[in-house]
C-alpha cells in the first residue's frame, strides 16, 4: 500500500520558486493499476519519485510498503528502492554497453545471489517480458518497443511489490505502446504488482483501475476525475 | 569483484580515449622509471671507476684553478703514497669552434701503472707510451666512438694554450667507460718553450696512490695542512667523493628532471581526470538510472573510481614494465656500457621501482578520479533524470 498525507513539494528554477506539488493526499491500494494524468508542469512526475523514493518532499507524510519514507537517510532509500520498487522510464534507459540479460540483472548485483542465479532469474524476467531469445543482444539492436520490454523486465527482476513508469509509451509507436500497456496490467494481475503509471497516453485509460489526475500541483478528486474520462 | 566486468565494460565504452589516456600514462609512469634507476646507476657506476686508495688534489678555489707544479713531488713525498702524476687540461680539440668532444691530458707517464693499476693497460704499450714522446694514452671509449686504432696519428688544437699538437696513438686503455685521452706532459712543456713561452709551470690535478686505505683520511687533511696559507690552497679527497661531486652536477641535473617529471605527472592527474569527467558527464543519466534502481553512493563511488585506478594502472604497469623491457634490452645488448649509450647499460630497473611506479599509478588514478566520482555519488537522482531526460 501507499499513503501519502499532505505531501508538498517546492524547487526552485533559478529566482523562481516552483510549487511543483501542493497538499496532496493519496492512497493507493496494493495490486492495482494506477495512472496519473494531467497537462505538463502538473506534478504527476514529482509525485511519482517521492511514492517511489527518489525525491523528498518538503512537508508531509509518505508511506510505502509500511515504511515512512521521510525517515530513511540516503543510502536507506536506496535499499529501499532496492528491494521495494522497480522503475519504468520514457526513455527506456538501459546501459548501453550491457546486453539485454546484463541490463536486466542489473539490480540483482546489489542482491546476495551467486551469478548462476542472477542468470537465472533475468531469464526468468525477460521469458515473462517475451524477450528471451533476444537475452544477448545490447540495446542497440533491439526495437524501442523491445528496449521498453527490457527496461519492464529489469524491473520486475528483483520482485518489487510496486512498479513505477514514468511516460512508458511516451517514445513507441501505438502497436508498442499498446503492447507494453498490456504488459504493466498482467504484472498487475498476474503478479499482483502495485502499478503507479504516469502518461499522457489516453489509451492508459482503459488499462488501469484508477485514475488521479493532477493540474499545479494539485490533486482533483478522483471520482469526479473518473466521471470526467467517462 | 562482482562489478568488475561491468566497470571494464564502461572502461572499455570509448576505446580510443581509453588508449590514449592509459599510453599517456603509460609513457610518463616509464619516464619516471628510468630515472629513478639513474641514482642506483651512478652509484654503479662510482663503484666501478673508483679505487679506495687513490686520492686527487685540486685547488681549494675550484677545478679549473691551477696549481704550481711543484706540488707534485711534495704530494709526492708524503708518507704512504706509492706514487702520484699530475694531470694538465690540453682542452684540445679537431675544431676550436666546435668545443672539446672527450676530455684530454697531459701527464707524468712514469708512475702512471702504479697510481691506475685497475685500468689495466699492457706492459708493453704503457712503456711504448712511456719511450714515445708524442705518444697518446687512449680510452677505448674515444678510440671506438672516433674509429682510431693504435699507430693512427691525430691532431688537436689547445682551447688553452695556443698551441696545435701531433699525436700518436701507442697506447689504449683497455675499457670502453674512458674517453680520456692522455699524452706527455714533456711533449706539451718543450712545445711551449718552442713557442717562446717559459714552458709548463702548473698543473691542475694531483693523483696519488696511497699505500694502505686506513691511512687515507689522516693523509688528506695533512696534504690541506701542508698546503694552507700558501699561493694556492688545496682541497683533497678520495677519488670516490670527487667523481661523486663531478656526476653531483648531474644529480642536480636528474632533480631538474625530476621536477618536471614531477609536473608531467601531475599534469597527467589532470589529464586522467578530465578524462575521468567526461565518462561521468557522459553517463550523467545512467548513473543517476543505477542510482534509482538501488545502486548506494558508496558503490557508484567505488564503481567509478576503479575505473580511473584501473585505466591508471593498467597505463602505469605498461609503463613499468616496458621501462623494465628496455633498460634489460640495453643491459643485454651493451652489457653495462658503451659509447653511444654511455652508462644507460648500468641503469636497471629493480622491483623496488616496480612497486613505486605501480603505487605511483594508483595515486594519480585516485586523485583524478576522486572528484568526478565523489560528485557523481552525491548528485540527486530526481534533479539528474530531470535534466538529463
Amino acid at each position: 500500500m501507499i499513503e501519502l498525507l499532505d505531501v508538498s513539494r517546492t524547487y526552485r528554477r533559478g529566482a523562481e520558486e516552483i510549487h511543483a506539488l501542493a497538499h496532496v493526499t493519496l492512497r493507493i491500494e496494493r495490486g492495482t493499476f494506477v495512472a496519473l494524468m494531467g497537462p505538463s508542469g502538473s506534478g504527476k512526475s514529482t509525485l511519482l519519485n517521492i511514492l517511489a523514493g527518489l525525491d523528498r518532499p518538503d512537508s508531509g507524510t509518505v508511506v510505502v510498503a509500511d515504511q515512512k519514507l521521510q525517515d530513511l537517510s540516503e543510502d536507506q532509500l536506496a535499499g529501499f528502492r532496492a528491494r521495494h520498487v522497480g522503475f519504468v522510464f520514457q526513455f527506456f534507459n538501459l546501459i548501453p554497453v550491457l546486453t539485454a540479460r546484463g541490463n536486466v540483472e542489473l539490480p540483482l548485483l546489489l542482491t546476495h545471489l551467486k551469478k548462476d542465479e542472477r542468470r537465472e532469474r533475468a531469464n526468468t524476467a525477460l521469458r515473462i517480458v517475451g524477450l528471451e531469445q533476444r537475452a544477448d543482444h545490447h540495446p542497440n539492436e533491439l526495437s524501442g518497443g523491445e528496449q521498453q520490454r527490457v527496461a519492464i523486465a529489469r524491473a520486475i527482476v528483483s520482485d518489487p511489490e510496486i512498479v513505477v513508469a514514468d511516460e512508458p509509451t511516451g517514445d513507441l509507436d501505438a502497436r508498442n505502446a499498446v503492447e507494453i500497456l498490456g504488459l504493466l496490467r498482467d504484472l498487475c494481475r498476474e503478479f499482483q504488482k502495485t502499478v503507479v503509471m504516469v502518461t499522457h497516453d489516453a489509451r492508459g485509460e482503459s488499462y488501469v483501475d484508477h485514475i488521479h489526475s493532477l493540474d499545479k500541483g494539485l490533486l482533483i478528486d478522483p471520482a469526479s476525475a473518473a466521471r470526467a474520462s467517462r | 569483484m562482482k562489478y568488475l566486468p561491468f566497470v571494464w565494460l564502461n572502461l572499455m565504452r570509448n576505446r580510443i580515449r581509453t588508449f590514449l589516456t592509459s599510453g599517456a600514462i603509460a609513457l610518463a609512469i616509464s619516464l619516471v622509471c628510468l630515472l629513478l634507476t639513474m641514482p642506483a646507476g651512478l652509484n654503479a657506476v662510482l663503484k666501478e671507476f673508483a679505487s679506495g686508495t687513490r686520492i686527487v688534489v685540486h685547488n681549494e678555489a675550484g677545478l679549473v684553478y691551477p696549481m704550481p707544479y711543484s706540488y707534485l713531488n711534495k704530494v709526492r713525498a708524503r708518507p704512504g703514497v706509492i706514487a702520484a702524476s699530475s694531470w694538465t687540461w690540453f682542452g684540445g680539440t679537431f675544431d676550436v669552434d666546435e668545443g672539446v668532444i672527450f676530455p684530454n691530458f697531459a701527464i707524468e707517464p712514469d708512475e702512471i701503472g702504479q697510481v691506475w693499476q685497475d685500468w689495466k693497460i699492457e706492459p708493453a704499450q704503457l712503456e711504448t707510451f712511456r719511450r714515445t714522446r708524442d705518444g697518446a694514452l687512449v680510452g677505448r671509449g674515444t678510440l671506438v666512438k672516433n674509429g682510431w686504432k693504435i699507430g693512427d696519428r691525430i691532431s688537436l688544437s689547445s682551447t688553452i694554450f695556443p698551441l696545435t699538437l701531433e699525436f700518436n696513438i701507442v697506447a689504449e686503455i683497455p675499457n670502453e667507460r674512458f674517453p680520456h685521452l692522455f699524452f706527455q706532459r714533456e711533449y706539451l712543456d718543450q712545445a711551449l718553450r718552442a713557442n717562446g713561452g717559459n714552458g709548463l709551470e702548473f698543473l691542475g690535478l694531483v693523483w696519488a696512490r696511497v699505500d694502505d686505505a686506513k691511512r687515507v683520511t689522516p693523509l688528506l687533511a695533512e696534504i690541506d695542512a701542508m698546503f694552507r696559507n700558501s699561493e694556492a690552497e688545496t682541497a683533497s679527497e678520495t677519488e670516490q667523493a670527487y667523481i661523486s661531486n663531478f656526476m653531483g652536477q648531474l644529480e642536480g641535473f636528474v632533480t631538474i628532471i625530476l621536477i618536471v617529471t614531477s609536473l608531467v605527472t601531475l599534469c597527467l592527474v589532470f589529464i586522467a581526470a578530465n578524462t575521468a569527467s567526461m565518462s561521468v558527464r557522459e553517463r550523467a543519466g545512467e548513473i543517476a538510472i543505477l542510482k534509482a534502481v538501488g545502486f548506494r553512493r558508496r558503490t557508484v563511488f567505488g564503481m567509478l573510481m576503479s575505473e580511473a585506478v584501473l585505466l591508471s594502472v593498467i597505463g602505469g604497469g605498461t609503463g613499468a614494465l616496458g621501462a623494465l623491457g628496455l633498460t634489460q634490452i640495453i643491459r643485454s645488448l651493451v652489457g653495462g656500457w658503451s659509447p653511444a649509450l654511455g652508462p644507460l647499460g648500468s641503469f636497471i630497473v629493480t622491483p623496488a621501482i616496480l612497486v613505486q611506479a605501480l603505487f605511483l599509478a594508483l595515486f594519480v588514478g585516485m586523485l583524478s578520479g576522486w572528484v568526478p566520482s565523489f560528485g557523481a555519488s552525491r548528485r540527486g537522482v530526481a534533479a539528474t533524470l530531470r535534466e538529463v531526460f
